[in-house]
């Protein structure tokens, strides 16, 4: 996922079609608009990811990390996102049963 | 008393071979020594009592053997197997050798200490009822620094997970040392008891180089406060073991228990020792919790030799019952019981099953069905929570959980967006491995 200089590759280009743990970052960071939609992280610096993530966990804390505690507007919000990304993922290869490999 | 499944040479007739286990597992050498007569022989030695064809398989045959209880120093799980499963194995009229079963008598078993505390104090001091325990080992395995792991931590906990765990690859390595993780991690529990108003618990692993090093670590995180900590049994060693449960059972730390090298020991249907041997060790040696396979999802083990050993974990009495695997009735007497912990390769889908095979005296362990679930963490341990008190809730009202477990399900997920995004991921999954050690099939 990262190049050898640490740098991001962007959620496109992305495994998985970036159903990866730095691509759940960046979806959330859309959902709470940390960042625009637009920004596919490219480019970006491992330690700029980890400040990105802060940021989304400081809006998760607000509701618990719980998804169905989310106000109407960013519930939706989420949905369309990550329902997105998900199918995307799916056409890519990704299934859920990557998830389970090589786990006792 | 144990039973041995024996694969002789070509040509060695069963009793002789037999005999000789008996012998060769106890007090025997390969030749008379003049110090012999400086002993009762007659008292000390092992003898093979009986023989049973072993169902569909000529190559190999039970020998049944009792011993003197006197062969071993009390409270000492090691003593026993330095004996049963030491030169003998190596015999040369021996093909292969499979402990398949033991029977410990009670006045062994009350030397031991046993698990540190048990089921029902575990469930006290969760304060935990009328449910399976959830939980999941943190992953990735490795290279995670120990703030981004509390943090995952933290999520699964507060999603919804009663416990997380450490990987057993996790000690103290350079990218996160021990004290460091043990820190970020007590934050994460305090941070998700404080907000979901539960107690929580991590699997602090201990395992370490030396002894000393694991109490050293065991000290540690009872100073921050933590419920429980892991130590590898296998690995580490049953002297090991046997004294970080003592140290738990002393400052009223319960005791996480992993099983690393269980495959290479217990797999082979021919030669090593059962699972239920080392499972029966393990709760005389000291453990509140240990991994022992899942029936469903895609690890090793049959439907029922799984439940054998389970009862073997949590019973006091379990009676011989050959279609479970167990050759002996084994009395464990006021020895509290071992939480079995199913995990590996398991997701919401499986849970109907779960709650079915396990009931409530259990730890269900969702690694890559809580971490894989393609909203975060806390959406995965969300999901599993929901659907497992979906399940007792259908179960409790008379329902089937393996028939009815779709219907459960579904109308579950109705009212959790987590739970419907996780059955949307996981719904195309089976697993279809054939196991490699099977009970033994029915008499010719």
């Amino acid at each position: 996922m990262l190049k050898s200089n640490n740098k991001y590759v962007g959620i496109n280009n992305d495994i998985n079609g970036g159903m990866t743990s730095i691509g759940k970052i960046i979806r959330d960071a859309w959902v709470f608009g940390v960042i625009p939609e637009t920004q596919s992280c490219e480019g970006w610096e491992l330690a700029r990811i980890d400040d990105l993530l802060r940021k989304v966990e400081d809006e998760w804390d607000k509701y618990g990390f719980i998804v169905s505690n989310l106000p109407k507007e960013l519930f939706l919000k989420h949905k369309e996102i990550h329902g997105a990304a998900f199918k995307k993922a799916k056409l890519s290869g990704w299934s859920g049963e990557q998830e389970t490999l090589n786990e006792i | 008393m144990a039973c041995f499944k024996t694969t002789p040479q070509e040509g060695v007739p069963r009793e002789e071979v037999a005999a000789a286990v008996a012998a060769e597992s106890s007090t025997g050498t390969w030749t008379t020594v003049w110090t012999d007569l400086l002993t009762d022989l007659d008292y000390y030695k092992g003898r093979a009592y009986a023989i049973e064809d072993v169902p569909g398989d000529d190559t190999c045959f039970y020998a049944f053997i009792a011993y003197p209880i006197d062969l071993f120093e009390e409270g000492s799980v090691v003593n026993v197997l330095t004996s049963l499963v030491g030169n003998v194995f190596g015999f040369k009229a021996l093909r292969a050798l499979r402990l398949e079963d033991v029977r410990f008598p009670l006045a062994f078993v009350k030397t031991c200490g046993g698990p540190p505390a048990g089921i029902q104090v575990e469930r006290d001091r969760f304060n935990k009822y009328g449910r399976a325990l959830l939980g999941c080992t943190l992953k990735p395995k490795l290279g995670l620094s120990a703030k981004n792991y509390g943090r995952a931590c933290y999520e699964c906990l507060r999603g919804g997970l009663d416990l997380t765990k450490d990987d057993e690859n996790i000690n103290s390595q350079p990218f996160m040392r021990w004290r460091d993780r043990f820190g970020y991690v007590m934050d994460a529990i305090e941070k998700a008891e404080v907000e979901t108003g539960e107690k929580k618990g991590h699997y602090l692993n201990v395992t370490a180089p030396t002894v000393e090093e694991m109490y050293k670590r065991a000290e540690y995180a009872k100073e921050l406060g933590a419920p429980i900590i892991m130590h590898d049994y296998l690995t580490g060693g049953f002297t090991a073991n046997t004294s970080i449960a003592n140290w738990c059972r002393d400052n009223g730390i319960l005791l996480h228990i992993h099983r690393a090298m269980h495959a290479v020991i217990d797999r082979n249907p021919h030669h090593g020792i059962h699972f239920r041997v080392l499972a029966k060790c393990l709760r005389l040696s000291g453990g509140d919790h240990l991994h022992s396979g899942t029936v469903v999802g895609k690890l090793e083990g049959d439907r029922e030799p799984t439940l054998g050993w389970i009862d073997c974990m949590r019973d006091s009495f379990i009676k011989e019952d050959r279609t479970r695997g167990i050759f002996f009735d084994q009395d464990f007497g006021s020895m509290p019981g071992v939480f079995p912990v199913a995990s590996g390769g398991i997701h919401v889908w499986h849970m109907p099953a779960l709650v079915n095979i396990f009931g409530d005296d259990a730890c269900l362990q969702f690694g890559g069905g809580t971490l894989g679930h393609p909203w975060g963490n806390a959406s995965g341990a969300a999901a599993n929570r929901v659907a497992l008190e979906a399940c007792v809730e259908a179960r409790n009202a008379g329902r089937e959980l393996e028939k009815e477990g779709k219907e459960i399900l579904t109308a579950a997920a109705k009212h959790s967006p987590e739970l419907e995004a996780a059955m949307e991921t996981w719904k195309e999954i089976k697993f279809e491995f054939d196991t490699v050690d099977k009970i033994d099939a029915v008499h010719k």
